[in-house]
């Protein structure tokens, strides 16, 4: 049993057209034992970025104190909010500081990045527990049930989804991985990033 | 095998935790008091991991000897360190920390713990009354600093008997009365079903007034 | 392939023979391919998450099981079979190796039928359960895994007894096997009585089922429910435990089992009568 896996929960974030999702599992157990149907581990870091923390418990809340500390001091540096692709390097070089003790944590960024044109980009990406980026163009998987979410994401998503599409689509996905993954599930959340709006659901999920 | 529980109820939290201080296959002690006040309105239960420790997998350095690891000073070094830290935010502030604040701080210690050399292997379970909301709130913390606000709580084998139970019988708007009563069939039902279960609990109430010792 | 020849046919010519890796220890062989516990990457994973109980009562014996079978963390059915009828009188239920328990008692029915034939009359639970127990016995440091327990009804009435692949073998009045039991007992316990109502034994059954399908990740999706009375035992019905969460057992929904759904609306905040106007 890897610390990885010690505390289950899953995380997946998907590209749409002009949007992007994250959606997550809530339970949060000891191994076998569940503890808890509503342990938050996907996080709000601006108002369109969002970061998703699956991995061991502890570590869901050090990073998320560590990154909500340093996305401020970067808000008040820079007098301006952070963008995905800058985020995702601080997500990352935060975690390889780690490299010889790392965080148990393998993090989903998701959210729309501004181009230099002032047009907003879907920006999805997703990381190994100390720090190497993968970019993804269509949908990124982490934590538990990350081998089940990849083939029913395979299977369901398709390019440029509205909004309310790529809810059901990565809704259905996650659902129905989780439900073959002993150590996720208990509940799940979904946000979906919209260029000016954020919605944000619980779903009814199966309570096994 | 340690066991505590913790439920809340309408406007206080119970907490309970066995009494029995055992180092090896002995019991050196049956009336040990392991519910720290930390505050006015403030109570934390604590205890070892239990069994042949799960830090074994997850930190490889953790002593591998289950009898060692069982009950090492660390409970009780840990519980005194968080007492006398929050007593002096108190001196410093003159304002307590909200329970809240309180569970938040101490995960932090346990978190930092983790990864030195010798972490703390404590269990924890934090039991608060928040004057400003009226609010009774109870965290569950474990010896990684995983932390989580729950209705209700156990630690030690006891949680594998009791979790269910509580699912079952639980409200979070019962009555003092209706919720010794539940804590009873938890105790119950440890000592029916556990192999070595303890004999002895400390049961301590917060609400409005205060921090108080009850008897079952 | 005719009568005896089928099936169980190795029987005309003595105890059944297993084939044997050729290796010095073969039960060494097998325990270092299929102990996923000391080494997560084996080959061969067993079947080990569960939930099983068993009670005896005075309208007879109650049987409820789940139905979910985990390789590692991998949920690999939602719809198994956990209770093996045995014959028209026997039920046995199925914990640790699916394999094992799926044969052994498949075996220990056509062991039934030939007391029967041989004594002009059923065999009693008391010895079907000692004939599975000295079968099991008998394999023992060969890596069988079975935790079960075999009800039903003879001359003495109801009769529940649990098996293992220890060589333990226990008469008695409840019992929950698997790595869910513990929350079965949990919540068993507080209500069981010897004169419970039929109706009530079967929702008792249900809401322990559920209480581990709910807090165990190796255990869920349905719970199975038998019941063994004198002419037999019948088969209650199956139950979708996320459905027992959010509407419970019957057609009309807001009987939910889950806590959240029970504890809906209160709080526990207790605002004072004054802070409340202000």
């Amino acid at each position: 049993m890897s610390a990885l896996e010690y505390n289950g929960g899953s995380v997946i974030a998907m590209v749409g057209k002009d949007c992007v999702a994250i959606a997550s599992d809530l339970r949060l157990g000891t191994q076998a034992l569940g503890i808890s149907s509503n342990f938050q581990r996907v996080f709000p870091m601006t108002d369109r970025l969002y970061v998703g923390l699956p991995g061991l418990g502890t570590d869901v809340t050090t990073l998320y104190e560590r990154f909500r500390y340093r996305v401020n001091m970067y808000t008040i540096k820079e007098e301006r909010e952070i963008n995905p692709e800058t985020f995702a390097h601080m997500v990352s070089s935060t975690l390889y500081q780690h490299r010889f003790g790392p965080y148990f944590i393998e993090p989903v960024v998701a959210g729309l990045s501004k181009s230099p044109t002032g047009a907003l980009k879907p920006f999805i990406a997703a990381m190994d527990l100390i720090g190497c980026i993968n970019f993804a163009k269509d949908f990124v998987v982490a934590g538990t049930a990350s081998s089940k979410l990849y083939g029913v994401a395979e299977g369901l998503w398709e390019p440029d989804l509205e909004p309310e599409d790529l809810f059901e689509t990565i809704s259905q996905t996650l659902l129905n991985a989780v439900d073959r993954d002993a150590f996720s599930g208990w509940g799940a959340v979904v946000h979906v990033i919209t260029k000016d709006r954020v919605i944000s659901r619980t779903l009814k999920a199966r309570m096994d | 095998m340690e066991t505590s529980f913790a439920l809340t109820g309408k406007g206080y939290v119970i907490v309970a935790a066995d009494t029995t201080a055992a180092r090896s296959i002995v019991k050196m002690k049956d009336d040990q008091d392991k519910i720290k006040e930390l505050g006015s309105h403030l109570l934390m239960a604590y205890s070892g991991e239990p069994g042949p420790s799960n830090a074994y997998i997850i930190m490889p350095t953790q002593p591998t000897d289950p009898l060692l690891s069982f009950y090492s000073g660390d409970t009780i070094q840990f519980a005194e360190y968080v007492e006398r830290n929050i007593r002096l935010y108190q001196i410093r502030h003159l304002y307590p920390l909200r329970p809240s604040a309180a569970a938040s701080w101490i995960r932090r210690s346990l978190a930092v713990s983790l990864r030195s050399r010798n972490a703390f292997t404590v269990n924890l379970l934090i039991g608060g009354y928040d004057l400003a909301d009226h609010k009774p709130t109870l965290y569950w913390i474990d010896y990684l600093g995983t932390v989580v606000e729950v209705p209700f709580a156990a630690h030690g084998y006891g949680s594998y008997f009791a979790l269910s139970l509580l699912d079952r019988y639980h409200n979070p708007d019962a009555t003092l009365e209706e919720g010794l009563a539940t804590l009873k069939r938890c105790i119950n039902e440890v000592s029916k079903r556990l192999v070595v279960s303890p004999d002895r609990y400390k049961v301590k109430v917060v609400d409005k007034d205060g921090v108080r010792e009850v008897e079952l | 392939m005719w009568g005896s020849q089928a099936g169980f046919g190795s029987l005309v010519k003595g105890v059944p023979s297993f084939v044997i890796p050729s290796v010095p220890d073969p039960a060494a062989f097998l325990r270092l391919h299929t102990d996923d516990h000391a080494d997560p990457s084996c080959k061969i994973k067993i079947q080990h998450g569960t939930t099983t109980l068993a009670f005896r009562y005075q309208g007879g014996v109650i049987v409820a099981v789940d139905s979910r079978a985990t390789a590692g963390s991998y949920v690999a059915s939602g719809t198994v079979k956990k209770v093996i009828e045995i014959n028209p009188y026997l039920l046995g239920t199925m914990a640790g190796g699916a394999a094992d328990c799926q044969y052994w008692e498949t075996y220990l029915g056509v062991h039934c039928r030939l007391h029967e034939l041989r004594n002009r009359e059923r065999i009693s639970v008391s010895a079907a359960s000692k004939y599975l127990s000295n079968l099991v016995y008998s394999y023992k440091g060969m890596g069988l895994s079975m935790g079960t327990m075999i009800c039903g009804w003879d001359k003495t009435g109801p009769a529940l007894f649990y098996v293992d692949s220890d060589g333990t073998r226990l008469k008695g009045n409840i019992f929950s096997v698997g790595s869910g039991s513990t929350f079965a007992y949990g919540v068993l316990d507080q209500e069981y009585r010897w004169d419970l109502p039929d109706e009530e034994a079967q929702e008792l059954a249900r809401r322990s089922i559920y209480a581990a399908g709910h807090r165990d990740a190796f255990s869920g999706n349905t719970c199975n429910l038998y019941q063994v009375k004198e002419d037999g035992w019948q088969f209650i019905g199956n139950y979708d435990i996320t459905k027992l969460h959010y509407d419970g057992p019957g057609e009309a929904p807001g009987n939910g089992y889950g806590y959240d759904i029970r504890v809906e609306g209160q709080t526990s905040t207790d605002l004072p009568a004054t802070a409340g106007q202000a």
